[in-house]
């Protein structure tokens, strides 16, 4: 009896390492996004990129605090006083129209993704008719700049002034920051007016019937829109 | 009374590593054959007790060593730039294969002879 107590004993003890070991090995694995890699060197690799993704959003967290921070120290400063309360909302309202605040109000979503029935190497024409190009996204977004557009964001990146889309190979550039498909355009504005771009002959229509790919437009009554989150600096303009 | 052993340490096992911080990727791989190597060891424990020669000492200490060594021998062969765990993996999971196969062909062949002995009766 006593021998059958100490054995289950090791034994329970040996399943909680067991599976304590599997499960911490799972959540690993899935933090990492991928399966396990064969190459050491690679592991490290993806090991430092994980770390200094992490960093990054340790301090990215750390200006968002500081700036709430900053926003509380003004909204008290300037509670007993008019004139300053007046050039708080200026800030406000300048911050905005730059894009360094966040928005929400009614718009529309267009989303963009590459042909989805066909494989490449099925294809006999060329195979770039089958995918999203940055060339798609900028005249999406010049439309929707057009159609009065207030405030625009490609997979999450807001456009603003200093913004560039750019082609870098199999992906997109925005705002320096690598994006791919499925690209989900945002923009703020009159809905009925920014809806057109899904007009009779306009370019999404273009891009859904002749080559196939994915190019949807939808209003939403409720979008938000994230602020920019570089920095915008001028070194050679000066106010004149 | 040894499976509810088992089973307990199997859940609180469960919740531990829920709760547990993630380790480092770089080190996930030494928990991975580690994990193999204790695999290996179970159903080896299992083949021993339907061969009836289980022994309680040899399976704690193949337990822990393998699961030392392995992950020894992985360190090592990334200080040499070797994929030595390969190997580790290899054994361990063709011995589990074999153990594998002698406890479906011990419960099989019980099944089998139950099955015969209800027809003869």
């Amino acid at each position: 009896m006593d021998n059958k107590k100490v054995i289950s004993i090791i034994l329970g003890v040996m399943c909680v390492l067991l599976t304590c070991g599997i499960a911490i090995q799972i959540r690993t694995t899935n933090n990492a996004g991928t399966m396990q890699s064969t190459n050491t060197a690679e592991n490290k690799l993806r090991d430092a990129v994980l770390k200094s993704k992490e960093q990054y959003d340790n301090i990215y967290n750390e200006l968002e605090a500081a700036e709430k921070r900053l926003e509380k120290e003004r909204a008290d400063v300037t509670q007993n006083n008019g004139e300053l309360a007046e050039l708080e909302n200026k800030i406000k309202e300048n911050k905005k129209a730059v894009g360094l605040a966040e928005v929400k109000g009614q718009g529309i979503i267009v989303t963009l993704n590459d042909n989805q029935k066909i494989s490449s190497s099925s294809y006999i024409g060329d195979p770039n008719d089958l995918l999203i190009h940055y060339s798609d996204v900028v005249r999406v977004v010049n439309e929707l700049k057009n159609a009065g557009a207030e405030a625009i964001s490609v997979n999450e990146q807001r456009i603003v002034t200093t913004s560039s889309i750019e082609c870098d190979g199999t992906v997109i550039k925005i705002n320096g920051v690598k994006i791919g498909t499925p690209i989900e355009i945002k923009a703020i504005g009159f809905q009925e007016m920014l809806i057109n771009i899904d007009r009779q002959g306009g370019y999404l229509r273009l891009l859904r019937e002749k080559y196939g790919l994915v190019a949807n437009a939808e209003k939403k009554d409720e979008i938000t829109i994230p602020k920019y989150s570089g920095l915008i600096k001028f070194n050679y303009a000066v106010t004149k | 009374m040894i499976i509810i052993a088992i089973l307990i340490g199997c859940v609180i096992g469960t919740l531990i590593g829920i709760n547990a911080p993630v380790i480092p990727y770089t080190y996930s791989t030494f928990l991975a054959i580690a994990v193999v190597a204790a695999l290996d060891s179970v159903f080896g424990g299992i083949t021993s007790v339907l061969k009836k020669n289980f022994d309680l000492s040899i399976f704690i200490s193949g337990f822990f060593c393998n699961s030392i060594l392995s992950i020894a021998l992985t360190y090592l062969g990334q200080k040499l730039n070797i994929d030595i765990y390969l190997a580790a993996l290899v054994v361990f999971v063709g011995r589990m294969f074999t153990n594998l196969t002698i406890i479906r062909r011990h419960y099989i062949e019980k099944w089998m002879n139950k099955n015969e002995e209800s027809e003869q009766q």
